[in-house]
């Protein structure tokens, strides 16, 4: 671990390192921020809710995911289902 | 401008290319994902040198996301324990509705391609020259994902021009 903590983002003399990991970081950030939206969703979150949470607009966060998570999902929000059941 | 007498095979290259950027989570397309799509297109001259040497479309691939889990080791960050996490709905992919550009890295490499293709005296541009043009960003992924699978840039272009040689002939 002290061999991995030594060279935190890259340290100045491997500045590529560190903007890879910069890259690498944006890309898992993505894929994560996708993936919990998803999970949320599925939880039965409302968009408002999921918004809220991330600290973004209603609309940023639907513009960003709504289309992708709604062709995954067709119909109903599974969550609202299970609760109305 | 960029896709002027580009083959069909080269068309194709650059098309999976983008195809496998987006199925590895590139938010744009990189020098090696346009090695991926090279291998991918499965033919011509580019892809045989690079076969002959060993490098299969899996094997670059998980190069690539090696290359990426190991950026996040760098920092503490473990891809896998993040994965197990996040759970089903993780995946890399970047979503089909986000627009992929090109890296600057990719663009450099079919404009090296182009001069390439000018300096061969060639009146097409094939995935050999796209291969070159790769090989021109010394610093790029690609070529760190060609050594670190053991093939020297060098041993890829002296194969590329056998290759090409013995198609001439």
């Amino acid at each position: 671990m002290d061999e991995k903590t030594r060279t935190w983002v890259g340290g100045p003399e491997d500045p590529r390192e560190g903007l890879e990991a910069v890259v690498a970081l944006r890309r898992l950030l993505e894929a994560l921020e996708a993936a919990q939206v998803e999970n949320a969703f599925v939880a039965g979150w409302s968009w408002a809710r999921i918004a809220e949470v991330l600290g973004v607009s209603k609309q940023a966060v639907h513009k960003k995911h709504a289309g992708r998570i709604k062709d995954k999902y067709p119909g109903e929000p599974p969550g609202k289902k299970g609760k109305s059941a | 401008m960029m896709f002027r007498r580009l083959t069909d095979r080269s068309r194709n290259c650059v098309e999976t290319g983008f195809q496998e950027a987006r199925m590895l989570g590139h938010d744009s397309l990189g020098d090696e994902d346009l090695l991926l799509g090279i291998l991918r297109a499965d033919e011509g001259i580019a892809a045989e040198a690079l076969s002959s040497l060993g490098v299969t479309l899996e094997g670059a691939r998980e190069e690539s996301e090696e290359m990426l889990s190991d950026a996040l080791d760098s920092i503490g960050i473990s891809l896998e324990e993040i994965r197990r996490e996040a759970g089903e709905a993780f995946e890399m992919r970047v979503p089909d509705d986000r627009r992929i550009p090109y890296s600057p890295r990719a663009k450099k490499a079919l404009v090296e391609a182009r001069k390439k293709m000018r300096a061969l005296g060639d009146n097409y541009l094939g995935t050999e020259h796209i291969l070159l043009g790769i090989l021109r960003n010394e610093d790029g992924a690609a070529v760190r994902m060609l050594i670190s699978m053991g093939v020297s840039p060098e041993v890829l272009e002296d194969r590329l021009f056998e290759l090409r040689g013995r198609a001439a002939s």
